[in-house]
């Protein structure tokens, strides 16, 4: 018979690691196609968290039209952080500039711009506390499973999560989007050559990712109360370790990735002070960089 | 001969001492006093309080023509960071007009500029530092909270009457965080009760289920908590959530009406000990509480905000008292002079070390309310 604390603190740690790979899942993708970490994800997912909450402010709808409004935002802050931070470094098409790495690597700046720029936005706007949501709407009401206790939320975060990445796995190996976004992601210049509109694929990609951003967003800001303009950053973090535990570029090993560091984390706490669980993300990631340079399943190097 | 920097700067802040004083000394116009506090970054909050709160204490004090000339306050922000916190104290002491300076937001930063404060002979007065060590820095540092000295021992003797005996403390691992821990434990023993578990957080931890696991493991009777009103609503309601009905008491930190806004029902039954509550019935009180909502639309100031509000008052009174010599030397005496002000935190008196020792009144959460316990 296991004891029930760790019973308790292992599930603590499914639904940590839960978070992590919901916010893991949209970043990965974004980084699969164009090899660049997008920094601007971890506002993505604040923004859709505070389209959520003011959806909910505004006119207090069912859950479901929720979703759908944060949806649209995400899509519409992928659609213009590409326009904004991406594409201007794409303007040249030629061989050379492909390649390039600095022309790749100028967006790890500009959308870090964007990120410092839409973060301190929102303080401005909404000062940089929690902001009070209708405590009805939080995804946060106890069950008891015998000896341990989870939430609503866990379930509901546990579901979306299964459908983003069924739905993805579906759209990646099935749709006519899902295989220019493989092609792209595998030789971008091949897949100009053989015809497939790059940019387009790319705006997609982005609106896709964005989207499960900010869903992601609204579902942590609600399971947890707290919404606040810098709440992006240490999922972002989290789910940056778990991208590259996950071998960078695949999805499913990202989601794994992540449920490992969570349980880790939550395990982690009994042994020694909740000041050092975080670092086990960190510790984690060095041991990964030092013995598995490709990742734990980024051993195939097919993308996405 | 070779001048080391330090040399240099210390010659430089000596001289600019010397000239500031005869030039603030003479001056007809209006007095400066110096705010440092975090007005961007994770805890503008609190600097955007303190700022509210000093722009009402000042126009009143202003507009009810006590000193013949104004007062003016310059704001600089330090995101709650110490090394900005350094450098926002040498541009303050430098300020030939700059008579005195208020803030910082938390001890650590508060703690790193006493050090210029110090060494160029500046009052600093801060609102809300409550390390122990702080006071003690110099003469030139004052404060106008509670420490975790008074609250701690308060709280502990408060917890032993109510027959608590193993009790197992949090709190974040901040210098503040450490000061609630340790004056509350000595005390607990001495009251012959028991720590059975401590243990420290990060702030901003957006998780607490772990570590709630960990404290029920050790069967604690009441759980003592140092934490803010963000973190606190975290943590009630994820012991809500893991259906821990241990009772939870905490210091005046967590005060602010907005704890019981995010934590909803999960808040009720909440102790702590606070100074200031906003449904007084005394005079000032609620002229400070009306001119707050009239600034805020409508919310209610919580004890941070009314804290700064009597620091300003303080600090505005001392140098009035001053008036005409308003030198740096002088209005730091006349604020170690402060003796039964009446402030809306309480009727407040500085001791020797420059310690605000205030009259705490315990509180428990009622129907979302924040009420006196009998």
């Amino acid at each position: 018979m296991i004891d029930p604390y760790y019973l308790q603190q292992f599930t603590i740690g499914i639904s940590l690691g839960m978070v992590y790979a919901l916010m893991a899942i949209g970043f990965t993708l974004i980084f699969g196609v164009l090899n660049v970490v997008n920094f601007a994800h971890g506002e993505v997912y604040t923004i859709g968290a505070f389209a959520g909450i003011m959806a909910i402010a505004a006119f207090g709808p069912p859950f479901l039209v929720i979703v759908f409004i944060v949806l649209a935002v995400g899509a519409l802050s992928g659609f213009s952080l590409e326009r904004v931070a991406f594409r201007p470094f794409r303007r040249f098409s030629d061989e050379a500039s492909l390649k390039s790495r600095a022309m790749r690597e100028a967006t790890l700046m500009s959308s870090l711009a964007m990120s410092i720029i839409a973060r301190e936005a929102m303080e401005l706007l909404f000062g940089s506390e929690f902001q009070t949501i209708d405590i009805s709407y939080l995804i946060n009401k106890p069950i008891s499973l015998g000896p341990v206790t989870i939430v609503n939320g866990d379930i509901i975060i546990f579901l979306v999560s299964v459908l983003m990445l069924g739905g993805l796995q579906w759209l990646l190996k099935y749709s006519a989007i899902g295989l220019s976004i493989r092609a792209v992601s595998n030789n971008p210049l091949g897949a100009k050559y053989v015809g497939i509109n790059t940019d387009r694929t790319i705006v997609l990609t982005f609106v896709i990712g964005s989207m499960m951003g900010a869903l992601a967003g609204i579902l942590v800001g609600l399971y947890y109360g707290a919404v606040f303009p810098s709440m992006g950053f240490i999922p972002g973090v989290k789910a940056f370790v778990a991208m590259v535990m996950g071998g960078l570029s695949s999805i499913p090993g990202a989601v794994i990735a992540a449920l490992v560091l969570g349980v880790a984390e939550s395990l982690s706490t009994t042994f020694m002070s909740s000041v050092w669980a975080d670092m086990v993300a960190y510790l984690f990631l060095i041991v990964t960089l030092v013995f598995f340079p490709q990742g734990l399943f980024g051993a195939r190097r097919e993308r996405v | 001969m070779t001048m080391s920097r330090r040399t240099t700067l210390g010659l430089f802040a000596g001289v600019a001492g010397m000239l500031a004083v005869p030039a603030a000394a003479l001056a007809d116009g209006p007095v400066y006093l110096g705010y440092q506090l975090p007005l961007t970054g994770n805890t503008a909050q609190y600097g955007q309080d303190f700022k509210t709160a000093a722009e009402i204490a000042l126009k009143d004090f202003n507009a009810s023509g006590k000193l013949k000339v104004p007062v003016e306050i310059i704001f600089e922000d330090s995101r709650s960071d110490a090394k900005e916190g350094v450098a926002i104290a040498r541009k303050f002491v430098d300020d030939k007009r700059i008579v005195a300076a208020l803030g910082d937001f938390t001890s650590t930063v508060s703690m790193a500029a006493a050090q210029v404060y110090q060494r160029a002979g500046m009052a600093q007065l801060s609102q809300t530092a409550s390390h122990p060590d702080y006071a003690k820095i110099s003469e030139w540092q004052f404060r106008n909270i509670t420490t975790q000295a008074q609250e701690g021992v308060y709280n502990a003797d408060w917890m032993t009457q109510n027959g608590l005996k193993k009790i197992a403390v949090i709190a974040e691992q901040t210098d503040w965080g450490q000061s609630v821990v340790k004056d509350f434990a000595e005390q607990v023993k001495a009251n012959g009760g028991e720590v059975v578990f401590t243990e420290f957080f990060n702030r901003g931890l957006p998780d607490f289920r772990s570590i709630i696991t960990k404290i029920e493991r050790a069967k604690p009777d009441a759980i003592y908590t140092g934490f803010f009103y963000e973190d606190g609503a975290q943590f009630l309601k994820q012991m809500k959530q893991l259906n821990v009905e241990t009772p939870v008491y905490s210091t005046s930190a967590a005060y602010n009406q907005k704890l019981v806004e995010l934590a909803g029902p999960a808040a009720e039954g909440l102790f702590l000990t606070v100074t200031f509550l906003p449904n007084s019935e005394s005079e000032n009180v609620k002229t400070f509480v009306d001119e707050w909502k009239a600034a805020r639309g409508g919310a209610e100031p919580g004890q941070f905000p009314a804290q700064a509000y009597d620091a300003v008052n303080i600090m505005l009174e001392a140098v009035a008292r001053a008036y005409p010599d308003v030198s740096r030397q002088n209005v730091r005496d006349e604020l170690a002079k402060t003796t039964d002000f009446p402030g809306v935190t309480g009727v407040t008196s500085f001791d020797e070390n420059g310690e605000a020792l205030k009259q705490l009144t315990k509180a428990t959460v009622t129907d979302g309310q924040f009420v006196p316990v009998k």
